[in-house]
């Protein structure tokens, strides 16, 4: 079976003005299955530009995207909404739920938009707020969760889905260590269980040990790679 | 998406209160004007359309039911002669000065009509009967000109072109376009008093064609007969007395211009409450897109907050405004609400709440997916 993502030679160039600017710069590689993976790099060395376009929610100047063989990079606009909800969950550093909609209502609603509804939707919600610890915060509006809780029910809302892909960007950045770790563990976890690609940019050194696989990215391009320490 | 919609206007409930307010100012508003407007239409020809009847005779170039001019009234054997009329009658409506129990005087609007045949009279009384105006110096005063003329009463003398009429019933539901109120006398009485009419001349003959006639041939057949006068068919003269207020006045344009400022200050507030509602929840629809939601799922939640807040803003409206025509009736107007002006301004409503709903959802079509990724 193909690999979940394979990129050759991507590459995204932003024009300011006259000066045109490689964010994304010839990226060739591969994840796998189960493979749980770390983009670390300084602010602008272009691991959230990578993390969009493998999202497939900004589109390659060139280069090629594969999401398990299919080549995603030249479809038009209209048929990435499809391939994002087949294939594609996020976790976002803000969190992003629903102000006005409680834990529950928030992956109910992210289950939704992956064309699940009713009480399917109901019991999956359930089980995935279970599972990152939740069951007594269903009914919670995020403005009664801590962060901590907050992003566990984001990473509730990416993981019901069953999407194989879960792109992540800076899912501590807003945590305190602790509670950052217990995501990250938690994250970890889900992903090898239940067999999900995970990439994770991130500037946080202290969850270095949770990677299988780690890039550095600098200037938009790949300076170096190493195996984790799991 | 319905569900959702409601839930983000239902958690920010300051902010959907003004929404709410603005709306239920806007459309309630356009309730207003439009049914003053109405009614000042219906009241404007009333009487053409209340008279039973086919076709009237007018002077030349009438303007409209009250202003027209006084016409010899040997044209009534014409028109009443003709094969396809089954019955003429004439019909005097003038301009006349009643003074008040306490001094003063007040214009009104005097009709003389058959009260045999009752064709031009009131078509509702409260008290009396038509038959009373007959042989003397009787009038009919409608209820709605009692605060007008002081809580004139049945038996009562009031002087009405210098000459003492007594009041013998009180009428209901015919108020006059310029508001003045209107008097019922017999038509030989009025055309004694009145020196603008004068004992030979008329100022309408109403005529209903026999079944199976055609109105148009017979209009058009009496038009060539008779020389000096206009001869319409009912609808056509009711439309132009309503057009001549509505347009040749300019009273339609003050009432429109209202009613568009009116949509435009609702499509603004609504319009701007439900951009600001996007953007503040602009991370969250972005992230919708990023988990695989189409724009038109995204546009289904914006566009159902602009139906709840139509449909809200709508039925508070009408609720106001049933009550206001209570009002206005009290108070001697009349304001027309009935079931396909209220279709109306339902769809004024949510076309009004929809399209400001658009630069939202254009701001969707935008999102910048970098926004997703601001801690």
């Amino acid at each position: 079976m193909a690999d979940p993502i394979t990129i050759s030679d991507l590459t995204k160039v932003y024009r300011e003005g006259q000066i045109e600017v490689s964010a994304v710069n010839r990226l060739s590689f591969s994840l796998r299955e189960g493979e749980v993976v770390g983009l670390f790099g300084p602010s602008g060395s272009g691991k959230t530009t990578l993390l969009s376009i493998l999202g497939c929610i900004l589109r390659a100047t060139s280069g090629s995207l594969k999401l398990y063989g299919n080549e995603v990079s030249t479809l038009p606009e209209e048929k990435l909404p499809a391939i994002r909800k087949r294939y594609i969950s996020f976790i976002f550093q803000g969190f992003n739920l629903f102000p006005a909609l409680t834990a529950m209502e928030n992956v109910q609603l992210g289950l939704k938009m992956k064309g699940i509804s009713g009480a399917d939707a109901e019991s999956r919600a359930k089980e995935m707020l279970a599972e990152v610890g939740l069951e007594q915060r269903l009914r919670f509006l995020p403005r009664d969760l801590s962060g901590g809780q907050k992003q566990r029910v984001a990473v509730a809302r990416a993981l019901a889905a069953d999407s194989p892909i879960i792109l992540a960007d800076e899912p501590t950045g807003n945590l305190d260590h602790a509670n950052g770790r217990k995501v990250m563990e938690l994250l970890k976890k889900l992903a090898v269980d239940k067999n999900r690609c995970v990439v994770v940019a991130t500037h946080d050194n202290r969850i270095e040990d949770i990677f299988d696989r780690i890039i550095y990215m600098e200037d938009g391009g790949i300076i170096r790679e190493r195996r984790g320490s799991t | 998406m319905f569900y959702v919609a409601l839930r983000i206007l239902l958690y920010d409930k300051v902010r959907s209160l003004i929404t709410l307010l603005g709306v239920v100012f806007a459309v309630g508003l356009i309730f207003n004007q439009l049914g003053i407007f109405l009614g000042l239409m219906e009241t404007s020809s009333v009487i053409v359309d209340h008279t039973p009847g086919d076709i009237w005779v007018t002077s030349k170039n009438s303007k409209n039911f009250g202003f027209s001019q006084p016409f010899p009234e040997y044209l009534y054997d014409h028109v009443a002669s003709d094969n396809d009329i089954q019955w003429a009658e004439k019909l005097i409506v003038t301009w006349a000065i009643i003074k008040q129990k306490e001094g003063g005087t007040e214009q009104v609007e005097l009709i003389g009509f058959n009260p045999d045949t009752r064709i031009g009279g009131p078509w509702e009384m409260k008290k009396g009967n038509l038959r009373d105006l007959k042989n003397g110096n009787f009038a009919i005063v409608d209820e709605s000109a009692m605060k007008r003329l002081g809580n004139i009463s049945v038996g009562e003398y009031r002087d009405i072109l210098f000459r003492r009429i007594q009041i013998v019933g009180i009428s209901s539901g015919a108020k006059s376009f310029t508001t003045a109120p209107l008097v019922f006398m017999s038509y030989k009485l009025v055309q004694r008093i009145s020196d603008w009419v004068g004992p030979d001349n008329t100022v309408f003959i109403v005529a209903k064609v026999k079944p199976g006639a055609n109105v148009d041939h017979v209009k058009e057949r009496l038009k060539g007969h008779l020389k000096g006068v206009d001869v319409y068919s009912k609808g056509d003269f009711s439309f132009k007395t309503r057009k001549y207020w509505a347009v040749e006045t300019g009273v339609g344009f003050s009432f429109l211009l209202t009613i568009v400022i009116s949509f435009l200050v609702g499509m603004l507030i609504v319009g701007q409450t439900i951009y600001n509602s996007t953007m503040e929840h602009i991370k969250e629809f972005g992230t919708l897109k990023a988990l695989g939601a189409t724009n038109r799922e995204i546009y289904k939640i914006i566009f159902s907050q602009a139906m709840i807040n139509a449909l809200a803003g709508y039925i508070v409206s009408l609720i106001i405004t049933t009550v206001s025509v209570k009002m206005y009736e009290a108070g001697g107007m009349v304001m027309v609400v009935r079931g396909w002006v209220n279709l109306l301004v339902l769809g004024l409503t949510l076309f009004m709440c929809f399209a400001s709903a658009f630069v939202s959802v254009r701001r969707i079509k935008r999102i910048d997916p970098a926004i997703l990724f601001r801690g």
